[in-house]
């Protein structure tokens, strides 16, 4: 363990640990789009600036790619940081008009409107809400191995979509996109018995059927994956039921046990 | 290879270089191939050939004086070595016939070389004669010139191995790899003072002991070979001309740092480069200077070329280490550093060609010897491409430290047709303008970055009257703004809107808000960005700001 000081106040940290996180686990709340801890550390939104006031490298740093080190001492809302931040947001303001996180941060900042020109695009598959952090592209490629999406064009032009604007059968519809985008750009709909990725270029993936009450729970592939990689020992029996009648099969497998032998007899306890 | 057969290969490199009959040698580089120097180089063949004359015709790399190619090198035993300039094939027969007769075509010459002396070897010792013909060292534009790196650069066949052997080459390596220890090696070059030539001038031998010390089986060198900036082509005639000095400099640094693979990462819109660096490869490899056991010691190394595919930003090292890989050429924040974490995850050390190339002479001459050329702190030579608004341009080689006003007023004449030059810009695209109120300014690292600009990689362009400050910066903004990687958002989003500002005023619709907001964005941009490219890229704005106002101010609407 070692001790970091975060705006004056020495806070315990695991020695190389990534300081956003210290900071946030102390309760100060550091502003960053681009980060998740399950990920590498990436960089790219530049919200989380902080000032390295004590340490290796003095001066201003993004926090999320700061080492806790021993001495290390930290200022998260300088004038100047402050001053900085403000000007990001009024640039992700222009870039996506739309997010409503963005303009929340922008409030809390006090910035009431930006002085760039404002890009919107018609029938954006993003909703002109996407800031191109990439969590999306790399939670996709990363974590569900997937790397279904990914970054097309460069610069300015890039846009993130699957491969030549296609649907793309490498997306398992499991949505892990849609819930690390920090500001809601990625749009996906269950319609019946499919899954609609309608940011991902409409990509359509069947959704399972709950053997047992016939609802449609989860997509296809996804289900797959997760009875493959995450839990290969599931029984064949609680692969086709929806999580709410697996719950119940579970608490009722007595009778399961008995009427269906869907679970096998568990060895009988010695008196 | 061992000493003795270094010293038979040298014997042999001088019979080519020094023939004891005439030698003709076209200057062909891609800039001399542009200019028409493979017409030269084919009219002078048919002409050798017609008359049937016992004359050696030869291809060398580019001497660096760009106006006046098609450059052609006249050898007669004897005599002095005579450039022609501006050489056609008009001229063949002319030059063919006078050269039989022992004698060169005057209205040709450009100047005599009697001797030559390549530095890390024996003196080349062409003759004496033709004193009617100026000395090269009364050519104004060579005067100023101190040549290091370039020290072969328009004098041997960069085809053939043997003429480096004959200007003393691989004879730092052999010191190297017998007489010296690794760490003796870093010594050496942390002695010289050598400051990394691509533009961040971190010190060279430092840098090679963060990669020493790390322990790994694995370790890797590049060679960034990337260039990109508009306007500069240093390293491209440094692998056109002399790419055995590039391969000489990448061993020893292997021997120092420990490592047994080597890169060179060249932008595949340099195929003479490629094409060239490719053939030294294979005639090292069968010498055995490339491969296991080189001169008989425990030291083996390999070496591999791989093509960049256009895009900037590889330029920058993380952004490199990942086009190498197969990714997409995109930086990501340091630490940790390549040293620590480069190439596939090892430990690797990236220098920029012109670094590389410093190396042999060094190890030859002594750290000692590097260390009393240029200024305090900025030791050594810095090869710039002058261009622009500027009578001579072309490439120079001039001791850090010179002057501004040495390198566009002596060497390059000053401006075309007498019209006042205004502005110099040096660094590249992410370079500032620099006023000619501070052409006292020295040209070095420091003081280049105290006046707003940076050294770069050695791109000066210069700018006349008649160029709009506002102009320029629109250029180069939008430059930056087409080649930014996009990963992060000041430099993709703040350069977009930089632009959009910048065309805005130059359609005079702008107000004083607007020119406020552009400065205010340029500081963000600077003090946000992931990388060396969006960290710079506001300088031609900033620059041209701080001195040359008036030229903004007087857009304005209502400013008329």
């Amino acid at each position: 363990m070692t001790q970091v000081i975060i705006d004056g106040k020495p806070c315990a940290a695991e020695e190389g640990e990534t300081l956003l996180v210290v900071a946030r686990r102390e309760g100060i709340d550091i502003p960053a789009f681009c980060f998740e801890e399950s990920l590498a550390s990436y960089g790219a939104c530049r919200m989380c600036l902080v000032e390295v006031v004590k340490g290796a490298r003095p001066g201003i740093t993004t926090s999320c790619t700061l080492q806790a080190a021993d001495g290390l001492e930290v200022l998260t809302e300088t004038p100047e940081i402050t001053g900085l931040r403000k000007a990001l947001i009024e640039l992700y303001l222009a870039q996506a008009p739309r997010a409503e996180s963005i303009k929340a941060l922008a409030r809390r900042y006090g910035v009431e409107k930006t002085r760039f020109a404002r890009k919107v695009v018609k029938e954006d598959p993003l909703q002109n809400r996407c800031i191109l952090c990439g969590l999306c592209v790399r939670v996709c490629g990363e974590i569900m191995g997937a790397g279904a999406i990914n970054y097309i064009g460069r610069g300015q032009f890039t846009e993130i979509n699957t491969p030549f604007y296609e649907e793309n059968e490498a997306c398992m519809g499991c949505g892990a996109c849609a819930e690390v985008c920090p500001t809601g750009a990625i749009a996906l709909e269950d319609r019946t018995d499919t899954r609609v990725m309608k940011s991902w270029s409409e990509t359509k993936v069947p959704l399972a059927r709950c053997a047992a009450c016939g609802t449609f729970f989860a997509p296809v592939p996804f289900t797959r994956y997760a009875h493959e990689k995450l839990d290969p020992g599931i029984l064949d029996a609680l692969k086709d039921l929806c999580p709410a009648c697996r719950s119940k099969a579970a608490a009722r497998k007595a009778i399961l046990l008995k009427k269906e032998g869907v679970i096998p007899p568990e060895p009988e306890l010695q008196a | 290879m061992d000493l003795d057969a270094l010293k038979a290969a040298r014997q042999k490199g001088l019979q080519k270089l020094l023939p004891d009959r005439p030698r003709v040698a076209v200057g062909l580089a891609t800039c001399g191939i542009a200019a028409g120097g493979d017409r030269v180089y084919a009219a002078l063949e048919a002409a050798i050939r017609d008359r049937g004359l016992d004359m050696e015709l030869a291809k060398v790399g580019c001497i660096g004086y760009c106006r006046e190619e098609p450059l052609v090198n006249i050898q007669i035993p004897g005599k002095p070595c005579v450039i022609l300039h501006r050489v056609t094939e008009a001229d063949a027969e002319e030059i063919v016939r006078a050269v039989a007769a022992g004698d060169v075509p005057r209205r040709l010459a450009l100047c005599r070389v009697e001797t030559w002396d390549p530095l890390v070897g024996e003196k080349l010792d062409f003759g004496t004669g033709f004193d009617d013909i100026p000395a090269y060292a009364d050519i104004p534009y060579f005067a100023p010139q101190r040549k290091i790196v370039l020290r072969d650069a328009g004098f041997i066949n960069p085809e053939d191995i043997d003429e480096y052997f004959a200007v003393g080459g691989y004879r730092a390596l052999y010191k190297a790899l017998t007489e010296m220890t690794p760490e003796a090696v870093i010594d050496e070059v942390i002695a010289s003072g050598l400051r990394g030539r691509g533009g961040a001038g971190f010190p060279t031998g430092t840098k090679w002991n963060f990669t020493k010390v790390e322990k790994s089986l694995r370790k890797y060198i590049i060679c960034n070979a990337d260039e990109g900036d508009p306007g500069a082509y240093m390293n491209r005639n440094e692998m056109e001309s002399d790419p055995h000095m590039i391969l000489e400099g990448m061993l020893i640094g292997a021997y120092a740092i420990g490592a047994r693979e080597g890169i060179i990462y060249v932008r595949a819109e340099y195929p003479l480069a490629i094409a060239r660096l490719t053939r030294a490869m294979e005639e090292a490899r069968a010498h055995g200077l490339l491969g296991k056991n080189i001169f008989g010691t425990d030291f083996s190394f390999e070496l591999t070329l791989a093509e960049g595919a256009g895009a900037f930003v590889c330029g920058e090292e993380t952004a490199l280490i990942a086009s190498i890989e197969g990714k997409t050429g995109r930086p990501r924040p340091r630490p940790p550093f390549p040293a620590q974490k480069g190439l596939w995850g090892m430990p690797t050390n990236i220098n920029n060609v012109e670094t590389w190339t410093n190396i042999p002479v060094i190890i030859s001459r002594g750290g000692d010897w590097f260390a009393g050329i240029g200024a305090e702190k900025n030791t050594g030579t810095k090869v710039y491409s002058l261009v622009g608004e500027v009578q001579r341009v072309g490439l120079v080689e001039v001791p850090l430290g010179t002057p501004i006003r040495t390198l566009v007023y002596d060497v390059g004449n000053g401006g075309i047709d007498g019209r006042d030059i205004k502005a110099v810009q040096t660094g590249g695209p992410s370079g500032g303008c620099i006023p000619a109120s501070l052409f006292d300014t020295p040209m070095d690292y420091e003081h280049l970055t105290a006046v707003g600009s940076i050294m770069g990689s050695g791109g000066v362009v210069v700018m006349d009257e008649t160029t709009s400050m506002v102009d320029t910066a629109r250029f180069f903004i939008g430059f930056t703004h087409e080649e930014s990687c996009g990963k992060c958002a000041p430099c993709r989003e703040g350069l977009k809107h930089m632009l959009m500002i910048l065309d805005k005023i130059l359609s005079g619709k702008a107000t004083r808000e607007n020119l406020d907001l552009l400065e205010e964005l340029s500081g963000t941009i600077k003090k946000t960005s992931l990388c060396g490219l969006g960290q710079t890229a506001p300088n031609p704005v900033l620059t041209t700001l701080k001195y040359f106002r008036n030229e903004y101010d007087a857009t304005l609407k209502g400013a008329k």
